[in-house]
């Protein structure tokens, strides 16, 4: 594995530089018009989720056995209330794909945030403070790199048992790993500047100079980095899902909507189908839009 | 060679070069399982012997009726309460040419039963299912006689599901080999094992011809059969669809307008041995008031659901027995009465319904969704949780020790059609099939005697009499027992369903 | 690189190793769900039986005991007997293994295939139609649900246009003697050319599935580094000094713009372990990965162990293959 690029991050000699360097950044951005464009996917989405019960034409749990599998509306059989066809419980389609997005987008940010926040603090101590700290943690993640990410997310939710929060641990388990990798090789780079050496020679404690001295200034990547993997945690919480091991029904997930549909794909192909294309169209957002955030704010990926 | 000899030996070889060679005849199942092994005495897996019971016979087997009849034995006799003799037939053949005898049965009965005969000490998965067997003997050359510690009314039932295999060939290749290797007295023979993909098998000339009471006699119909093991359902039905199979087993209940509409398909039903219920939990507080199980009947609307889910391939009980089983009979219903059940609830104390919570394997979410939706449409609101099988029967099947939950949405398979391994399992006090929690000593005495009774009559009328029991105490909600669903190809016949799942493809024609 | 930095190298694989161990067999063990239990189902035993089903699978012993008898078994090569099949573990896995390691070459030939090219181009091209089109296919490729796009594809191709099977990995019309358990190999070498199409077939909608995330990273670290190396001084030198394109192209620019591709495809190989389950369960493969996710559901403990053990071994020396490329390569980096 090559060595750290060259300090990829300019040290922000003044403050209003710093801003004037984000707002540069947040213009190119906005420049994108493809990014700017997905960003606004991406919010729709949220929007979608978290408006759920005002948007939904129906209640997403509410069975009708006589609407099984029921075409979309174009179809012959389909009618316009029921606009993405019936499941086969007879619940509506649109409906539950609308709140299954409350289960990937809170899934994936809430499994983004705790191995992000773990990734860092863990990061931060295995680069700046080195020794043993920095040969336990690393182990750690060498041990924890060995598993195929699916493999250990079934085991463990075997071993948990179904649930919200067993989903959201047993994805961050392993998740956890890769910003710590980014944040360990910045900061092994950045301890090294003058103004963390002045920090030191100052007399601050290893908390401040890690948390208000370094961490400011690796943020960036970091958050790049986060964006990216957002977007991969949202497939995986579909897949696993898709296996069975998802949240539990009634609930609608889209990775188990798809499960749920497969048995009769020949006979009723919307039903796993549609909530198939949810997932794609909020995933390739927010691929986009990170892709876009980070030709924008990455000075290493600027050309 | 005078010039006519020559033109009519050129006339015959040209003959002989363009009369059509046969092609081979295959038939080919699309097969939900992979076989676990190959040898009978190691698996505990339906579907491993029903590929396992094209290869290898048994001393008996079943008609189309789920009558007991020989097959490997000529005749069985019931000598004493505890003793059953088998006649064995003479003249049949192992695969590899050897001829069977009294003593490889001996010895294939011996290696289920007996502790530690499996080699390497290992005792096989399969003896719990030949009962309280005390020794196997052979007596005077051609009869084996099967004697029981203390009487066992189904050995008789039960013994279709074990085969004979060769003493000398498991002399020879070990336990080890026969997972692998097959030397039975089968229609069939192992060609080839492609492991997870699917094994190929070819007919046995030598056959001695199986179950007389079974027509036709005599060696397969078929060249080659091949079980394709294809898991999900979907790849399945567009393999028949497509023609690249002429039998799928697991045929599910919203596929079968298809098949049968499609013009080269068809479907074969046959009546399931799987019984379904909901226990309630008696132990605890909400269930324990039987007015509140009585309104938990009355509010499920079975033949809804069977006609929508099952797409009417179900039989509706009232008991636990299927209607096939042995000692079953008709029972006071419970009519889907959701304003019944609502006044019910009130008369127990909970005149503003109750919520709980019902426990049910992955496979079954749906159907118990549906009928979670019609308990809460009567004030019975019910939230549905997955769980995997081998969480909820540690939960359920507690065999006497304290149990939470509300309900458990489950079945009982009853391969044998007698009640004795289902009624008892699921009724009786501390029973290891008791999820309910139900204790009626007065029950448990019918059962303990009905166990014993060698009278038929004397026995379907305790069955009766403790089914009638049951059935004011409602510690279930019986829901239904499903048909196994079949989908074949128009080129095939000679092939019926088996309810104990054998797919037995001595008889099948393809075309 | 000298042979201390390798066999340091191996020795820090043990640790790894001992680690994976540990928790695997950790994990399994707090699952609850017996699986004894769960081998009985609803036959009736008696207690004497269902001890001696326990004492034969080993579970009769404490957890320490069992894992020190799996750690020591294991090093002799001996991983159990699976509870399933009554047959030692490590046969039943090498009989799945080379499914899934047909599917995975496969899966990655037709990656590097189509992303080495495709990204070249997109970068000689840069900002045309072609090079849009590929940004969108390859963002396309790391959004698409593998476990969907699988299913379409399979409903597509094998259902309606049903130009190819359906499921499995060939048909049975020819019998086909393994020599290396490789079906596209084996037939080739017996000359066997229906037979060879017919398992291609089988192959191919799988391998496109789970090889496309991988089509897609690899088009684009191809694309960019292949610009990288474009805008490199000497290649306009070469330029300068009358070389054709062309040939700038291939024999210079090509070979260094490669090597990020290389490693990153050897990196992103030990990912195509994982997406082997989903994949192969989608089209009824007969490999490893589903194979482990029935046993794991069976609590089948001995098969997860080994199979997990041998994804971690595998995994761990892909990105050892992965760095020593990297260094042989790229002889400006020192390992």
């Amino acid at each position: 594995m090559s060595a750290p690029p060259a300090p990829a991050l300019l040290v922000p000699e003044a403050p209003q530089k710093a801003e004037s360097i984000f707002h540069r950044n947040l213009a190119t951005f906005a420049a994108n018009r493809l990014a700017m464009a997905s960003a606004v996917v991406v919010v729709l989405f949220v929007l979608m989720a978290v408006l759920a019960p005002f948007v939904a034409p129906h209640d997403p749990n509410e069975t009708d056995l006589f609407r099984r599998m029921q075409p979309p509306a174009w179809l012959p059989g389909g009618e316009w209330s029921y606009a993405l066809g019936c499941d086969a419980l007879g619940r509506d389609i649109l409906s539950r794909i609308i709140y299954g997005a409350r289960i990937s987008i809170f899934i994936g940010t809430a499994v983004i945030l705790v191995a992000t926040s773990i990734g860092i603090l863990a990061g931060l101590a295995s680069g700046y403070l080195r020794g043993w700290v920095d040969v336990v943690i690393s182990r750690i993640v060498d041990i924890l790199l060995g598993f195929p990410y699916l493999i250990f997310a079934i085991g463990l939710m075997a071993m948990m048992g179904p649930g919200l929060w067993n989903i959201i641990l047993a994805l961050a388990y392993k998740e956890w790993v890769i910003p710590c990798r980014v944040v360990r090789g910045e900061t092994l780079v950045t301890r090294e500047l003058e103004y963390v050496e002045a920090a030191r020679a100052l007399g601050a404690s290893h908390w401040h100079i890690m948390l208000r001295e370094i961490l400011p200034n690796i943020l960036s990547p970091v958050i790049v980095v986060s964006t990216i993997r957002m977007a991969h945690v949202i497939i995986l919480e579909a897949s696993l899902s898709f296996l069975g091991l998802g949240v539990q029904p009634p609930t609608a997930s889209w990775g188990s909507m798809v499960a749920d549909g497969r048995a009769f794909i020949l006979e009723a192909w919307w039903v796993s189908t549609f909530p198939g294309l949810a997932i794609l169209l909020l995933v390739l957002a927010i691929n986009v839009a990170s892709q876009g955030l980070r030709d924008a704010f990455d000075p290493r990926f600027q050309e | 060679m005078t010039r006519l000899h020559r033109i009519a030996l050129a006339s015959t070889v040209a003959l002989c070069a363009a009369m059509p060679v046969a092609e081979a005849k295959d038939l080919t199942v699309g097969f939900t399982l992979d076989a676990d092994t190959l040898d009978p005495a190691n698996h505990r897996k339906r579907e491993t012997e029903t590929i396992i019971r094209n290869l290898y016979d048994g001393i008996v087997t079943r008609d189309a009726n789920m009558q007991v009849v020989p097959e490997i034995a000529e005749s069985m006799t019931q000598v004493s309460p505890t003793e059953y003799d088998f006649k064995i037939r003479e003249g049949i053949k192992f695969h590899d040419g050897t001829e069977m005898t009294a003593e490889d049965v001996k010895f294939s009965l011996d290696r289920i039963t007996v502790d530690g005969a499996m080699g390497d000490g290992q005792t096989s998965p399969r003896q719990g299912l030949m009962g309280p067997v005390d020794k196997v003997e052979v007596i005077d050359g051609t009869t084996v006689r099967i004697t029981l510690k203390e009487p066992w009314p189904i050995l008789p039932a039960m013994l279709p599901n074990q085969q004979i295999v060769s003493k000398a060939f498991v002399e020879r290749v070990g336990t080890a080999g026969l997972a692998t290797e097959v030397n039975g007295t089968g229609p069939f023979k192992l060609v080839e094992w492609r492991k997870g993909d699917a094994i190929i098998m070819e007919r046995f000339d030598d056959y001695y011809g199986g179950a007389t009471d079974i027509a036709p006699v005599g060696p397969a119909c078929v060249d080659r059969v091949i079980f394709k093991v294809i898991p999900e359902s979907a790849s399945r039905v567009a393999a028949l669809l497509a023609g690249d199979v002429d039998i799928i087993n697991d045929l599910p209940a919203f596929s079968v307008a298809q098949v049968k509409n499609a013009p080269d398909t068809d479907v074969l039903t046959v009546n399931g041995t799987r019984s379904f219920f909901i226990a309630m939990n008696m132990e605890g507080e909400i269930f324990d008031d039987p007015k509140v199980r009585q309104a938990a009947a009355h509010a499920i609307d079975k033949q809804l659901i069977i006609d929508k889910i099952l797409a009417g391939n179900a039989a509706s009980i009232d008991g636990i027995l299927s209607p096939d089983a042995f000692g079953a009979s008709e029972l006071p219903a419970y009519e889907y009465d959701p304003e019944k059940a609502a006044a019910l609830l009130a008369e127990a104390g909970f005149p503003d319904g109750i919520d709980v919570t019902m426990d049910v394997e992955g496979a079954f979410k749906d159907t118990a969704e549906a009928v979670a939706s019609l308990l809460t449409k009567a004030g019975i609101r019910t939230r549905v949780a997955v769980g995997e099988s081998a969480q909820l029967t540690e939960k359920w099947r507690t065999e006497g020790e304290p149990k939470s939950g509300d309900m458990y949405f489950t079945s009982w398979g009853n391969g044998s059609l007698d009640p004795f391994d289902i009624f008892t399992p699921t009724h009786r006090s501390h029973d290891r099939g008791n999820s309910a929690g139900y204790a009626n000593p007065e029950l448990d005495k019918i059962l303990d005697a009905a166990a014993v009774e060698m009278d038929a009559e004397a026995r379907a009328a305790m069955y009766r009499e403790a089914e009638l029991i049951v059935n004011a105490d409602a510690p279930y909600v019986y829901l239904w027992v499903p048909q196994d669903i079949y989908g074949v190809s128009k080129r095939l016949s000679g092939w019926t369903p088996s309810a104990d799942s054998r797919i037995n493809l001595h008889d099948a024609c393809v075309e | 690189m000298s042979l201390g930095k390798l066999l340091e190298r191996i020795l820090q694989l043990l640790p790894v190793l001992l680690g994976v161990s540990l928790i695997v067999f950790a994990m399994m063990a707090l699952t609850p769900g017996d699986p004894v239990q769960i081998m009985i189902g609803d036959q009736s035993v008696t207690p004497e039986q269902e001890a001696a089903l326990r004492r034969d699978l080993g579970l009769d012993r404490p957890i320490h005991e069992r894992f020190f008898l799996f750690v020591t078994d294991a090093v002799r090569g001996d991983f159990g007997e699976s509870f399933y099949h009554r047959r030692p573990v490590a046969d039943v896995i090498a009989e799945r293994l080379p499914a899934t390691i047909e599917l995975s070459l496969v899966a990655l030939i037709v990656a590097l295939a189509t992303a080495i090219p495709l990204g070249v181009l997109a970068a000689i091209r840069k900002n045309s139609v072609l090079d849009r089109l590929a940004t969108v296919g390859s963002l396309l490729g790391v959004s698409l649900p593998g476990f969907w796009f699988g299913i379409l594809l399979m409903m597509l191709f094998a259902v309606h246009l049903q130009i190819l099977p359906v499921s499995g990995r060939i048909g049975y019309s020819s019998e086909i003697v393994p020599i290396t358990g490789f079906l596209l190999v084996d037939t080739l070498l017996r000359g066997n050319l229906s037979a060879f199409w017919d398992a291609l077939s089988h192959i191919i909608l799988p391998a496109i599935t789970l090889g496309l995330p991988m089509t897609a990273i690899l088009m684009r670290v191809t694309r960019t580094s292949m610009l990288e190396v474009l805008r490199q001084d000497y290649v306009t030198f070469a330029e300068a000094k009358g070389l054709s394109r062309r040939r700038v192209l291939f024999r210079h620019a090509l070979k260094n713009a490669l090597i990020p591709t290389v490693s990153v495809a050897a990196i992103e190989t030990g990912s195509l372990l994982g997406g082997n389950m989903i994949v192969e369960t989608v089209f009824g493969w007969p490999g490893l990965g589903r194979l482990v996710v029935e046993s794991i559901f069976l609590r089948n403990y001995p098969l997860v162990q080994a199979a997990v053990l041998f994804y971690a071994v595998t995994y761990v020396l892909l990105n050892f293959a992965a760095d020593l490329l990297y260094t042989a390569l790229n002889p400006r980096v020192k390992l």
